[in-house]
């Protein structure tokens, strides 16, 4: 490691706090004990370490345990099990002056749900899911048709081997045309 | 792990709060100062430091032993300090008058109660606090645990959630902000 | 306090019973469709080339289904059609595509296709579609390749 003071100042912090290997802790202790610039940011840092704790410690040390347990108890006893705290979350709804206007609301809700219903036609209640076509009857007037469905994409093929029947008795050999489904 | 804190909690586990009570005289001071450390606000650290001993005992059957007692309960502590300093959104300057009253309060308070007694200077103890507020609560909550407990930059990641380097680089940045507003009272 | 309450609910109820009707005529003010917008496109496949036309980049998956190396839009063509009206769309090729929509239940448009050439009837078939989807019609040979029709319907 190359010491000069500014790499020093950089690993000071490190140093202090022992997280360095010994070769570098040991190169750096000896630059800041020759060193008066390294050696008073030191004294800087160790100073900020010592006002910060001291100032947190003399604060903490004015807190009392027992209003700070009570605190602590009164939490843990107000814990009530999931299901009571669940009802008494819920609770409020029940009111009887509540239920009377959830009522109306429930009702204009539903109609609203409903009216915006016949402006989307496509919209229906668990219904409408995906795109494939159901083919009720197919009818290629002599030449071969296939029907695919590929239900990654939800897409319907339906397929019109136009030459196929002529093709067929000429060569077995698919053409380039045909496709590979 | 401490063999004795690990008893407490198993006595915890089984539903004995007297033994709960135990942990918590241990450690309330030690939390107290991590939670202040962060929020720089007396009342805000109180309430926030029994939430953590609460949600340390909600959550003790949780507790396998895997790491110590104590990091157990600083990693929560730091996080709900963290997540509790982004709810308030409170400005700096909010958080400075309060700690600044502190000091206040100290100027006139008889010698023996004074909480900052321990500091050179009455204005040091003012720089110090404001030049705390100016840090972000990740960085306030790396120096605070290195300043308490001298945790090992590996243990403050695993508590913080990340690495031995960021809490490296988030200390020098925190110490050097901190020299550059004391400067002259160091 | 319990007058007040027996009055709020009795309130409650009058405003209910208000409402009823409402949410009774209002599922019978909805309007049957009138009609469908259909519209088909031409696409020609072929293996001569790795072009894929970016007009058909919507299709891209549907497409893939089908495994040639090249696909172009060659037309589009849209038209509105009543129930039971039949809509007449000219296929490149002398082929003529003919649509008659029939029936839209459980939100599917049912759809009397038919493809012919000149006079001769190539295909017949009906379909049922998810309303706004569509379905692929594909074979007919054109030029160094084949055409597919991507046929789909909107109730409207």
């Amino acid at each position: 490691m190359k010491t000069n003071c500014e790499t020093v100042k950089n690993s000071l912090g490190a140093w202090l706090d022992g997280e360095l290997g010994h070769a570098d802790a040991e190169e750096i202790r000896r630059h800041v004990e020759g060193c008066p610039s390294c050696s008073g940011e030191r004294r800087r840092l160790e100073r900020v370490q010592v006002v910060l704790s001291g100032v947190l410690e003399t604060e903490a040390s004015r807190v009392a345990f027992e209003p700070f347990w009570d605190g602590v108890r009164r939490r843990i006893s107000e814990e009530r099990p999931r299901q009571a705290r669940l009802w008494e979350w819920a609770r409020p709804a029940f009111y009887p002056q509540r239920i009377a206007w959830a009522v109306p609301v429930a009702i204009v809700f539903l109609l609203a749900i409903f009216s915006l219903v016949q402006y989307a036609p496509g919209w229906r209640w668990g219904v409408n899911r995906g795109n494939v076509a159901a083919v009720d009857s197919i009818d290629g007037h002599g030449f071969n048709v296939a029907v695919l469905r590929e239900s990654k994409t939800k897409t319907t093929v339906i397929w019109l081997f136009e030459s196929q029947e002529e093709d067929d008795e000429a060569s077995g050999e698919p053409t380039a045309k045909d496709p590979a489904f | 792990m401490d063999l004795s804190d690990w008893e407490l909690v198993q006595r915890c586990q089984n539903g004995d709060v007297a033994a709960f009570q135990e942990l918590v005289a241990k450690y309330y001071r030690k939390v107290y100062m991590v939670v202040l450390g962060i929020l720089n606000h007396r009342d805000d650290a109180m309430e926030v430091a029994q939430e953590v001993f609460f949600r340390a005992y909600r959550s003790i059957q949780g507790f396998k032993g895997g790491s110590a007692f104590y990091t157990w309960l600083y990693r929560i502590a730091v996080n709900l300090s963290i997540d509790f300093q982004r709810r308030q959104k409170r400005g700096p300057t909010e958080l400075r008058e309060t700690m600044d009253e502190a000091v206040d309060n100290a100027e006139g308070a008889s010698s023996a109660n004074d909480p900052f007694l321990d500091l050179q200077s009455k204005e040091l103890g003012q720089r110090l606090v404001a030049a705390i507020n100016e840090l972000t609560p990740d960085h306030r909550a790396v120096i605070v645990m290195r300043a308490i407990e001298g945790l090992s930059y590996k243990d403050i990641g695993r508590m913080l959630g990340c690495s031995e380097g960021t809490v490296m680089s988030r200390l020098h940045y925190a110490r050097k902000k901190l020299q550059e507003k004391l400067g002259p009272y160091l | 306090m319990m007058k007040l309450l027996e009055s709020r609910l009795r309130r409650t109820l009058l405003f209910s019973l208000f409402l009823l009707p409402l949410s009774v005529s209002a599922p019978a003010g909805e309007k049957a469709p009138q009609g469908v917008q259909l519209s088909i496109g031409t696409i020609l496949a072929s293996n001569e080339s790795d072009d894929f036309d970016a007009k058909l980049s919507k299709m891209k998956n549907q497409l893939e289904v089908i495994k040639y190396s090249s696909y172009r839009l060659v037309k589009e063509e849209s038209q509105k059609v009543p129930w039971n009206g039949n809509a007449l769309f000219e296929i490149p090729g002398g082929r003529t595509l003919a649509v008659m929509p029939q029936e839209y239940r459980n939100s599917r448009v049912s759809l009397k296709v038919r493809l012919q050439e000149g006079e001769k009837p190539l295909l017949d078939t009906t379909v049922r579609i998810r309303n706004r989807g569509n379905f692929l019609l594909g074979g007919p040979a054109h030029e160094e390749g084949v055409l597919i029709l991507s046929i789909s319907a909107t109730v409207q």
